[in-house]
């Protein structure tokens, strides 16, 4: 504060001093110019009134509270006190080097303050009026204002004061701030409270035909909230190997993001099922659920999203023992992947396509991808990933020399035997490289 | 402690030959040339009857004795050990005429509280020097009596000389800005600078609450006094909204004490026989309720649920205080009130202290 004020009062001061004026004029000019300014220096230290002179000897916290106190809004004054209070006593009680001690104190923040200070004297003055979605509406604006995630305490408590009114409880910005509490406390992971607030939102919302400060319906966006929490709420039993529950979890969000009218996540839930129904080992529920997505995605024009379906599926159709169909998709996922220029599942699905080969024992075919592979790891500068499709190149351009040489040694024949020869002379040749071109041309 | 001992024998003229030379005796009360001495103590001295009743009444009659080791010079008191037990004792004189000087204030007797907030301030000066911020209290309790027998002009003198010694000390702590503050803020709402004494009780009330916290009674004096200033500028609504949150803190605290007193008397019913409260700060928060009871009442949309409240606080007060009568008073009034709304929550608790004040046998306070 007092950088600004000095900054404030360096305009009058210091153009007198660097003037031309004042060297070339004649000493007389000078003495009458300066006698105004100083006049008028005087007469506004005159004016300064006690307000004036405690707003730069004050504290910002203490100004703040006075003004509000001033005005006739003790009760916006005391949740301001109160709310400052508590982060003070956050930030005593906290222990060095934590997180709250690195951000800036709440009552350091002018910006903040004076927003709080506003809104909640409208706040109080349309209560006393009785206009309480006005109240509300105050509320959530303040709510919605402390988005950052270091501020959440600052939302959860205006959100939870805009919802928990004796009136007004049921109007349109209680049930906005319904659903931004159901957020917060997603981000939180406080998963049952998030979804206790998104459904109370849902059912209120149902019949309102209320659409929220950015104009989107209040009801999809609760089921787009909910469609959110149970995907989470499936982690848990997930982990645990508990599909039944997942299982309902996640058909319960599936519905949810089916009325909600976004493709986008009924695309996730649907992959996100297929995904569950596989790790049970109901491969045609799971097929179907992938296909939904790859249509979705499709539609969308989503290659993420249709480059994982693709995968899921090859996983699926691979279990099932039906390797073409699993070739196909693979190559679909490379065609996909390749095109939209996303190099790290490029490289997976060549890798994944070399080991399928590999395992049906079609090394040449196996090595040729694990060779594409191994030139996008290149391209992507991916070390670990690089050595890893070296390694597996390696191994399969191995066996696919295995067959031959050793259907050579059975044989005994003398065709046969010259090749053998042939390749034992050439064999110890200086260049390592020589050594596989020369392997490579015998067999 | 005698309240009246109006008799001859408690003074005697000075005879100006007893005495050692040279030192002439001044009014304890004036500082004019005295013609009487206490004769209890023998160290205290006054121009005229008048002042020495006005000081026995004021302070004099409950530190007569404890001038004496300060007032009579010996060969032990102008030691060093004699000086420093002598700068303890004066310091707890401070005290106790503190105390006085603010229960007497507190019970609205202004003119008699002058005496003990004078000795306050000469003592505390001779302990502390001139302007320190030890004299801001003694200067406040002074000026709060001044302005109680509507001496406005010595009040700003006063308040000044404490804003000086506060402004000169600004890490004087929170109890001290609050004081002064609402010194400051009675001063301009009695001289009708309405705006100046805004400012002034909100810093009063942001100092108490960094103090003693936001739902202390201290810090809803403040809110109080703010009221009646907005009252007085016609903004009828915040001085409603200001009541109300004063009305709110009172019922908890009330609620609260009353609670633990029902329970010490469950345990020992002796307890009964003793006020819970003290009288002087009874009679205080009796006014200040009243007077919002009565500006609800005279609201012209009648708030029950307000009503009900204020009452409810009022009956809680002198049934702790040991008046039946005004209890009972103020407990139907709140039945009243609280009945004309339905499901009211404070209808049971008001049945329940109305039902404890008719069975319990209470010695009628007089």
């Amino acid at each position: 504060m007092n950088a600004a004020v000095t900054r404030r009062h360096t305009g009058p001061f210091l153009p007198e001093i660097n003037s031309k004026k004042r060297r070339i004029g004649s000493q007389h000019r000078t003495k009458q110019e300066s006698l105004p300014t100083g006049s008028v220096l005087n007469k506004s230290t005159q004016i300064l009134s006690r307000e004036n002179i405690a707003l730069v000897r004050n504290s910002l916290k203490q100004n703040i509270c006075v003004r509000l106190l001033q005005e006739g809004f003790p009760r916006s004054y005391s949740e301001l006190f109160f709310l400052l209070r508590f982060n003070e006593d956050q930030r005593t009680a906290a222990e060095p080097g934590s997180d709250v001690l690195l951000q800036t104190p709440l009552e350091d923040q002018r910006d903040k303050l004076e927003t709080m200070k506003l809104h909640l004297s409208l706040a109080e003055k349309a209560e006393r009026t009785g206009s309480w979605s006005t109240v509300n509406e105050q509320r959530l604006f303040l709510g919605r204002y402390f988005s950052a995630p270091e501020d959440f305490w600052l939302s959860l408590h205006f959100f939870l004061s805009c919802i928990n009114r004796e009136r007004g409880s049921r109007s349109r910005p209680a049930t906005e701030a319904r659903a931004c509490l159901a957020e917060v406390y997603l981000q939180q992971g406080e998963l049952e409270e998030a979804r206790e607030q998104a459904e109370l939102c849902l059912k209120m919302s149902e019949d309102g035909g209320w659409l929220d400060l950015s104009g989107r319906p209040l009801r999809l966006r609760a089921r787009q909230v909910l469609w959110r929490i149970f995907n989470r709420l499936a982690d848990a039993p997930l982990a645990d190997g508990d599909y039944g529950k997942a299982l309902k979890l996640l058909h319960q969000g599936y519905s949810m993001a089916t009325e909600s009218e976004d493709k986008q996540i009924v695309g996730e839930a649907a992959y996100r099922l297929g995904l569950t129904y596989q790790s049970t080992g109901d491969h045609d529920t799971a097929k179907q659920f992938f296909n939904t997505c790859m249509q979705i995605c499709g539609t969308l024009e989503d290659p993420k999203g249709l480059g994982q379906a693709y995968k899921a599926m090859a996983k699926s159709t691979e279990s099932e023992g039906n390797i073409d169909e699993t070739v196909r998709c693979l190559e679909k996922l490379v065609d996909v992947t390749r095109s939209n220029g996303l190099q790290h599942d490029l490289t997976d699905a060549c890798l994944y396509l070399g080991d399928i080969f590999y395992s049906s024992s079609q090394f040449e075919q196996a090595c040729q991808y694990y060779l594409q592979g191994y030139e996008v790891a290149c391209n992507l500068g991916d070390v670990a990933l690089l050595q890893k499709a070296q390694v597996l190149a390696a191994g399969a351009r191995a066996q696919s020399f295995f067959g031959r040489y050793s259907a050579d040694v059975e044989s005994a024949s003398h065709a046969a035997l010259r090749r053998l020869l042939d390749w034992k002379e050439t064999r110890g040749g200086r260049d390592p490289a020589d050594n596989t071109a020369a392997a490579a041309a015998w067999y | 402690m005698e309240a009246e001992p109006q008799d001859v024998r408690t003074t005697s003229k000075i005879i100006p030959l007893a005495l050692p030379k040279g030192t002439e005796k001044l009014c304890e009360l004036c500082q004019r040339r005295a013609h009487l001495q206490c004769n209890w103590c023998r160290v205290t001295f006054y121009c005229d009857a008048e002042h020495q009743q006005a000081d026995w009444i004021g302070i004099h009659q409950r530190i007569c004795q404890l001038l004496l080791p300060i007032r009579t010079p010996t060969l032990f008191s102008l030691q060093r050990a004699g000086r420093i037990e002598i700068q303890l004792k004066k310091a707890e004189l401070i005290e106790i005429c503190r105390l006085v000087a603010e229960s007497k204030l507190s019970e609205g007797k202004h003119q008699e509280a002058m005496p003990a907030a004078q000795f306050c301030l000469r003592c505390s000066i001779d302990v502390h020097g001139p302007s320190t911020v030890q004299l801001v209290p003694a200067y406040l309790l002074l000026a709060d009596a001044n302005m109680g027998i509507g001496n406005l002009a010595l009040v700003a003198e006063l308040l000044s000389q404490a804003e000086w010694a506060v402004l000169k000390s600004p890490e004087c702590g929170h109890a001290v800005h609050h004081k002064l503050h609402r010194s400051l803020g009675r001063l301009h709402t009695a001289t009708g600078n309405l705006e100046e004494a805004l400012l002034n009780f909100a810093n009063d009330i942001y100092f108490a609450s960094e103090e003693y916290g936001l739902d202390s009674t201290v810090t809803c004096r403040g809110y109080f006094l703010m009221a009646e200033v907005f009252a007085k500028q016609g903004k009828m609504p915040v001085a409603r909204s200001l009541y109300s949150e004063v009305a709110q803190t009172w019922h908890s605290h009330l609620a609260k004490v009353l609670k633990t007193h029902i329970k010490n008397v469950q345990k020992n019913p002796n307890l009964l026989l003793e006020p819970s409260f003290d009288k002087a700060h009874l009679v205080e928060v009796d006014g200040m309720l009243g007077t919002i009871l009565e500006f609800e009442q005279n609201n012209s949309r009648k708030d029950s649920a307000q009503i009900a409240l204020v009452a409810h606080c009022l009956a809680m007060l002198w049934f702790l205080g040991r008046d039946d009568l005004k209890a009972l008073g103020f407990g139907s009034t709140a039945l009243q009130a609280s009945q004309l709304i339905p499901n009211h929550d404070l209808t049971e608790s008001i049945q329940s202290l109305l039902q404890l004040v008719q069975t319990e046998p209470h010695p009628r306070c007089d």
